[in-house]
């Protein structure tokens, strides 16, 4: 009986600590944090989570098909200044909007096309075009500005709206960002477990072969996550520039590592094949949870990085170990 | 074992060279007709200074690369910044500047450290990835903890390296024993077996190799060039300075490719990532020979994606190529 029911929960093992520790922190947090439930800390926490899961949407995509997008952090920030530098260009908001993320989405294609090859060393490749993307944003924005990296600028009030921690949606006191979030995961998780598309990428990551042998693409499916990859990254660095109202290409440096540690901590498996959105929402709020319960604590920025990196290897050892060597054979 | 892994990891194979050789070639010139300086003795031994420790950390990720899972060092430029840090305000801060004690204590911190994550590896057999990430995050904290930032000073008898003066300096003594041992390492057969484990896992154990103790082993000789990187390190900047972490990470990542070492294992060697980060610091100084003025560090960073992305897009056409021409 007991061996049933730890058969059946094996799958979920990741979603079941996750949320444990979730819920640990949230009390912690609770008892040793003044203020740390109140709605305004909540909301906060929510805003930084739903910028953190809409980056790691396109980094647990990737990691699905066993790949792994280092160019997100880079995509945020060039984005995040282009978008500024068209604004203060006088180009219409909504069509900058549309030119940046139609920007991001082809730089993921480029991603995916020219990674089908090197799948093994996809980590430096979209580290390359990552590097190559930001320094040619930063050269295109700085003709004509003496800012070189830092774009200030007007941003329409609605997009400022979308992303202010105060902000409400028709009345109702959440950030129209954090809805947005919510509806995109649900969206997410139902088309990854529904679809015949979305489990084409469990297949791919699953086995090559048997991919192939069921007509499913591997180019397609392995160019088109790191599509979506490159089109949310464009998302959040524009959401990002109405949370802050100026453009500054470093916005992204703290999604750099963070994408991956949602994606691990959530228990996606950076080999391919297992795991999916739903955990990762779930790592993601365990790590803002977190870094807000630390900053509580009064824990500076080099005690905080310390602590996320000795979590990290503990949360991964106990449901992504590899098998033994003997059993690979 | 198939014939073709055999040939893979077969000394007599250096296809990995040719593009690092051809960009080492056309970047002298470059570097000759755009700023002559280099090739003064003052040029020369400047940039002597500033290659040696990239050159080290660079060698400093080979060895973990080339024993394969996708092991690339996230950790080294962090590391590289702890033993600095750590030289900087733990020894020397209590007046220990003994030469002896502090060679010893750089490779020892190194050695010690990649033990310790290469035990995570194999034993809890955590992707290497994720467990060098985590130490990533970890040191980078660490450092700043051990200095909050870039202050102190190196070791009296190390002051005057960092003059850059001479072409014949014990900087470039560090980078002469970091060959001349990296030369002996890769006669050896445990040499051979790094790359054997990384071409096929699966392939050498079932031949027989310790592929645990290999990669034990390989992560052992990180650890010495991860010690005497930051050795030279110390050197060039005569002081301690916890911020430079990830730079130091991602220039030597860019650099091990840039000289042919597969990330994914197998494929590549010292040469290779020796002539990646001499390339990586022409390409710096042909660039900053051109007055891009105050964009000159965004075409730096583009330049280094870009052929980033050329060098392993030439060497998928290489392999392909070969595939068909086989």
């Amino acid at each position: 009986m007991i061996s049933t029911i730890r058969e059946r929960l094996k799958p979920h093992r990741s979603v079941l600590i996750g949320s444990a520790l979730m819920f640990v922190l949230l009390l912690a947090g609770g008892l040793f944090v003044e203020g740390f439930l109140s709605s305004s800390n909540l909301r906060s926490m929510l805003v930084l989570a739903a910028f953190l899961g809409l980056a790691s949407l396109g980094q647990t995509v990737c990691a699905l098909v066993g790949g792994i997008d280092m160019s997100i952090a880079y995509v945020i920030g060039a984005c995040n200044i282009l978008l500024a530098g068209l604004l203060n260009w006088g180009v219409p908001p909504v069509l900058a909007i549309a030119i940046v993320f139609a920007g991001g989405v082809l730089l993921g294609i480029a991603n995916g096309v020219l990674s089908f090859k090197l799948q093994g060393q996809a980590l430096i490749l979209t580290l390359g075009v990552g590097f190559a993307t930001v320094g040619a944003t930063q050269i295109i924005t700085s003709i004509g500005s003496e800012y070189a990296g830092n774009v200030m600028g007007e941003v329409p009030p609605w997009l400022a709206n979308i992303s202010a921690m105060g902000g409400d949606t028709f009345g109702i006191p959440v950030p129209p960002i954090v809805l947005i979030w919510a509806a995109v995961a649900f969206a997410v998780v139902y088309m990854m477990n529904r679809s015949y598309l979305g489990r084409s990428f469990y297949a791919v990551g699953g086995g090559r072969t048997a991919a192939a042998r069921l007509m499913v693409s591997e180019f397609k499916i392995w160019v088109l996550a790191y599509a979506i990859s490159g089109g949310m990254a464009a998302l959040t660095g524009i959401i990002l520039l109405g949370f802050s109202g100026g453009g500054f290409v470093g916005v992204g440096d703290p999604y750099l590592f963070t994408t991956v540690a949602a994606v691990v901590i959530g228990g996606t498996s950076l080999l391919g094949g297992w795991g999916g959105y739903g955990s990762t929402v779930i790592g993601v709020i365990v790590l803002t949870v977190l870094t807000s319960l630390l900053v509580g604590l009064g824990l500076d920025y080099a005690g905080q990085q310390v602590i996320f990196g000795l979590i990290i290897v503990p949360m991964v050892a106990f449901y992504a170990r590899s098998p033994h060597i003997r059993m690979q054979i | 074992m198939t014939n073709n892994t055999l040939k893979k990891i077969g000394n007599a194979n250096h296809g990995h060279l040719m593009v690092p050789s051809i960009l080492l070639i056309v970047l002298l010139i470059a570097a000759a007709i755009r700023g002559p300086q280099l090739y003064t003795n003052e040029g020369m031994a400047g940039a002597i200074m500033v290659a040696v420790p990239l050159i080290l950390a660079t060698l400093a990720l080979t060895p973990v690369a080339l024993v394969g899972r996708g092991g690339v060092d996230l950790a080294v430029g962090p590391l590289l910044g702890f033993i600095n840090v750590s030289l900087v305000s733990w020894l020397v801060g209590h007046q220990v500047h003994n030469p002896v004690l502090v060679v010893l204590y750089v490779i020892l911190a190194g050695v010690l450290y990649q033990l310790i994550q290469g035990a995570i590896i194999v034993y809890v057999r955590v992707a290497p990835i994720i467990v060098t990430l985590s130490s990533f995050v970890i040191l980078t904290g660490v450092n700043l903890k051990i200095l909050d930032r870039p202050s102190g000073f190196s070791p009296p008898w190390m002051s005057k390296w960092g003059a850059g003066t001479e072409i014949f300096s014990p900087v470039l003594g560090i980078l002469a024993v970091g060959l001349v041992l990296w030369f002996l390492l890769s006669r050896t057969a445990f040499f051979t077996n790094i790359k054997l484990t990384g071409a096929d896992e699966r392939m050498a154990y079932t031949s027989g190799v310790n592929i645990d103790g290999v990669r034990l082993g390989a992560h052992v000789v990180a650890g010495i060039y991860a010690g005497l990187a930051a050795l030279a390190y110390t050197a060039l900047i005569g002081s301690g300075d916890p911020t430079q972490g990830s730079t130091y990470t991602l220039s030597a990542i860019t650099a091990l490719v840039l000289g042919g070492t597969s990330l994914a294992g197998g494929r590549g060697g010292g040469l290779g990532s020796l002539l990646g980060a001499i390339n990586m610091y022409l390409i710096t100084y042909v660039l900053a020979t051109f007055s891009f003025g105050m964009v000159s560090g965004f075409v730096t960073q583009m330049s280094f994606g870009v052929i980033l992305v050329i060098s392993l897009q030439i060497s998928v056409l290489a392999a392909a190529k070969k595939s068909k021409s086989a």
